[in-house]
């Protein structure tokens, strides 16, 4: 689809990746609504790209459904929708402190898998009641944020692994639930991208990483994320894939 | 990578996925030589497009070196590669009729493999000996494999062998070429209109998209050609296989 006077809703919007979309599908003339906990930096965005800003917690059904009646009455039904919120802990499933903590696990799926699913589903059922936008039969797309770690399995991250591998393995059921209604779904596994959720990560793992990079040897630009969520827009035939940008990185090779 | 003025090789450009993608290369302002075994399907292909046409055989070494060197005397040494060249021999292992012939297997192989890694590794070699670009990126590789690679359809036993053996390379290559600046990203497309879906299916590959969970027709090359164009941009797109299907499992 053309994202062109498009209203596309972010989850996470206010920073990191979802704000580095934001800002290529704003360009790309698309109205952006920027859903995040933290309204403030969400606002201070959302009136510079001239999108709204919905104070939001993706895990909590009720309150997603009350943001997306807010963003369809202001800016109309979205038609894109990114997920981009989400969390990380770096804690070993045993250690001589204990046992992973089962609440911290339970957050994280919580946040990156039910919060990505409440999101999924209630923005979908919006546009199945939408007219078609072409020949083809198209009314939106989904696009999920997964993480090369759900596939490489780094140490101490269980719950993010399990909560993104759960994010990729919903993509392909999830793309032809909705294929009739002409939404598709994909997903984007990042490697190592310069964002809020990443300065979380300890230092020292940190540079012993960014050398592992094949190419380019760097952080990864939330704008350059935003690009392929700008192709995934566009580009009618990709669908039910997930896609690792991730400058060819495998952790713990 | 900025496309403007940057020389493009695309194999198997004459038509199908190559000529979607030597449109769209040109329109964004780089220059392009379609690469073809058949010279004068490449040349109409390249007066209609206003590219340069080379007559080369992927399978032969010294057709590659020679058309490669072509290509950068036309238009400086080619920085993309872009390996759209393949054949389909369809068949079963073996029928009532007898085992499947062993050419069928050989002479995809060197096609759509053998071809493929001689593209790469020359045009690579190449690119490695050139003045560094501004910026740190200094050549891309888009090679194409398939579906079939991945998913196993019937009477595809060689052609997927040779498919997943693309797949297969896209990783170690990007990581022997990293150290020069050069990425490797692999698509995988489902059906598309070209002309080779058309002889394997023996009919429109529209005809055949009943299967396909959305958008239900056969993908076109401009899409196919939007992909490759991003891939190029990208510099984080690297040692990947993208899925270019419409969620088909063949």
């Amino acid at each position: 689809m053309n994202v062109e006077g498009q209203v596309a809703l972010i989850t996470g919007g206010a920073s990191g990746l979802g704000a580095g979309a934001a800002r290529i599908l704003s360009k790309a003339g698309a109205k952006c609504a920027l859903l995040d906990r933290n309204l403030a930096l969400a606002t201070e965005l959302a009136e510079e790209l001239g999108g709204m800003a919905v104070e939001c917690d993706v895990s909590d059904g009720p309150a997603v459904e009350a943001a997306i009646a807010q963003v369809v009455e202001k800016l109309g039904a979205p038609r894109i929708v990114l997920n981009a919120a989400g969390i990380d802990i770096a804690v070993r499933t045993a250690s001589a402190k204990g046992p992973h903590p089962l609440d911290e696990f339970e957050r994280v799926i919580r946040v990156n898998l039910t919060g990505t699913f409440n999101v999924a589903r209630v923005a979908a059922y919006g546009m199945i009641g939408l007219d078609t936008l072409d020949d083809d039969g198209e009314r939106g797309v989904v696009i999920n944020i997964a993480s090369v770690v759900a596939q490489d399995g780094p140490v101490g991250q269980a719950a993010y692994a399990a909560s993104k591998a759960g994010v990729q393995g919903m993509t392909l059921p999830m793309a032809r639930d909705l294929a009739p209604y002409g939404i598709r779904v994909m997903t984007i596994a990042p490697g190592m991208f310069e964002t809020p959720l990443a300065a979380g990560i300890p230092q020292d793992w940190i540079d012993n990483i960014i050398p592992t990079v094949p190419f380019p040897k760097r952080w990864g630009n939330p704008l350059e994320f935003g690009a392929l969520v700008q192709q995934i827009c566009e580009n009618t035939m990709l669908n039910g894939e997930m896609i690792r940008i991730d400058g060819a990185i495998r952790m713990g090779t | 990578m900025n496309l403007d003025n940057i020389s493009v090789v695309i194999t198997g450009g004459a038509s199908g996925l190559g000529a979607g993608a030597a449109k769209l290369f040109i329109d964004k302002g780089a220059k392009v030589a379609i690469f073809d075994r058949n010279l004068d399907l490449a040349q109409t292909t390249a007066t209609e497009l206003g590219c340069a046409a080379v007559q080369c055989d992927v399978a032969d070494e010294a057709s590659v070196i020679a058309a490669l060197a072509q290509a950068g005397e036309i238009n400086g040494t080619p920085r993309i590669l872009v390996n759209c060249a393949g054949i389909d021999i369809t068949g079963r292992t073996a029928t009532k009729g007898g085992p499947q012939p062993r050419e069928a297997l050989t002479q995809q192989i060197a096609v759509n493999l053998t071809g493929t890694f001689n593209i790469c590794r020359f045009g690579a070699d190449a690119i490695r000996q050139l003045d560094d670009l501004e910026g740190e990126e200094q050549g891309v590789i888009v090679n194409v494999a398939s579906i079939a690679g991945l998913d196993g359809p019937f009477g595809q036993t060689a052609y997927a062998a040779t498919k997943a053996a693309v797949i297969g390379m896209t990783l170690p290559m990007a990581r022997d070429l990293s150290a020069y600046g050069i990425r490797v990203v692999t698509i995988a497309p489902g059906v598309f209109n070209t002309p080779l879906a058309a002889s394997v299916l023996r009919g429109e590959p529209d005809d055949y998209a009943g299967s396909v969970p959305f958008p239900k027709r056969a993908g076109k090359p401009a899409e196919f050609a939007s992909m490759a164009v991003e891939i190029c941009q990208n510099p984080m797109l690297n040692g990947e296989v993208i899925r270019l299907d419409g969620a088909l499992r063949g």
